[in-house]
């Protein structure tokens, strides 16, 4: 074979070599989309951490439970009911009962809310030096515990609006997260795309004076 | 002082603001797919399947296999979308996987080929000679005998178009190296074609 017929031979092979089919786009797709988004949820980053630390899910559940505990009418907890959990069980709960826990929910998430937007807020926009994004990074796991327990909570269950917020806003925080251990400039970026484009930051100022204005 | 004249032309400065809007989109893209948005998934899915599909073909000549790669690419990059740094254009990340993909199937296959012929040439004493094979048979075979470094850049470059630049970023060498794979590949093929005659 000489030069030229070779030369021919190496521009004809688009066309001779392994010319591929068109592609199966759909039957691809219908697999690939099954794997990835609807496969089952892994543990997510907030999952992990309570079940690597219990203490600080505890913790968390306690400040809640504590600031629900606050609100709660006095009448609930006085002294001829308390210590007798049949009294307790026994005694349906009153409109002013659900009323008040729902207020110290609300309460609790309005202050959660507050701090998530402080630190969205704070957030730099890029070439942050390796302390700063510690601090943001330590911030965001401690309110990633808060954002799960709100998530599972009453409030945010009646209130789809407010779950699909901390939805969204726990992603955000699992990034912020993570710039501890792998921070980068794109990383950044990508945190600050995922709030504007989930409007998240508008959401939560606007989930915080609601829950202001029904106090 | 004048001020600097560019050497920029209208078409140069729309085809930049072009790619930077490509950029920007396919990263906002990005983002919704992490969030688990399926939309966003698709779209980057159409935008590459066709390119990362076609390269699997060429690569392994089967259809139900590049039809299999190609999946496990894509399944691949969205569960590690999230560790995508952006350092490199977005296809130049998603080919690196599908060669790698195909590249680790192909070895697999190489090696329980080998095994199998072993055990064959210990039962079989005698075959007939082949005929003799047509170009297109004999072109298959010879590339399918080059090296795996150099088959792969000479099916990129010569048979699916990509730039040295391209392939370069995707295999992760030096651009010099590229060319220099490329054009031993092509000394190889001359030589193992030399003998065909039509």
């Amino acid at each position: 074979m000489d030069d030229n017929r070779f030369d021919d031979v190496l521009q004809d092979m688009p066309r001779s070599f392994n010319t591929p089919p068109e592609p199966p786009l759909d039957e691809m797709w219908t697999v690939i989309e099954d794997a990835h988004f609807n496969a089952p949820v892994p543990i997510s980053a907030t999952r992990r951490m309570t079940s690597r630390a219990p203490w600080l899910a505890a913790a968390a559940a306690l400040i809640i439970g504590i600031g629900v505990g606050r609100y709660l009418p006095r009448n609930v907890s006085s002294p001829g009911n308390a210590g007798t959990p049949s009294a307790i069980a026994a005694k349906p709960a009153s409109a002013s009962d659900t009323s008040a826990v729902a207020d110290a929910y609300r309460d609790q998430t309005t202050r959660y809310l507050g701090q998530a937007a402080a630190l969205l807020v704070s957030l730099p926009a890029k070439d942050a030096n390796g302390r700063t994004d510690a601090a943001f990074a330590s911030k965001a796991t401690d309110l990633l515990v808060t954002t799960r327990l709100l998530i599972d909570s009453p409030a945010a269950v009646q209130d789809p609006k407010l779950h699909s917020l901390l939805e969204d806003l726990e992603l955000v925080l699992v990034q912020i997260a993570r710039l501890r251990s792998e921070r980068n400039k794109g990383d950044l970026d990508l945190i600050h795309q995922a709030v504007e484009q989930g409007d998240v930051l508008s959401r939560l100022n606007s989930a915080v004076a609601t829950n202001q204005s029904s106090e | 002082m004048p001020f600097p004249v560019s050497n920029l032309t209208e078409n140069d400065r729309d085809r930049d603001e072009r790619q930077i809007d490509d950029r920007v989109n396919e990263t906002q893209l990005i983002a919704r797919v992490i969030a688990g948005d399926r939309l966003a998934g698709r779209t980057l899915y159409d935008t590459h399947a066709p390119r990362v599909y076609s390269l699997a073909y060429r690569l392994c000549g089967d259809a139900e296999k590049a039809r299999e790669f190609t999946q496990d690419t894509f399944i691949r990059a969205f569960s590690r979308l999230a560790q995508f740094r952006g350092d490199a254009a977005f296809s130049t990340w998603l080919h690196r996987i599908v060669v790698t993909v195909v590249s680790n199937a192909r070895r697999s296959e190489l090696r329980m080929a080998r095994e199998v012929l072993l055990d064959e040439a210990h039962s079989i004493e005698f075959t007939a000679p082949e005929a003799e094979p047509d170009l297109k048979e004999s072109i298959a075979r010879a590339v399918d005998n080059l090296s795996e470094a150099y088959r792969m850049t000479l099916i990129m470059h010569d048979i699916e178009g990509y730039t040295h630049a391209e392939i370069a970023g995707i295999l992760g060498v030096p651009e010099g190296t590229c060319k220099s794979r490329l054009s031993a590949a092509r000394a190889q093929l001359r030589e193992k074609l030399a003998a065909f005659r039509e």
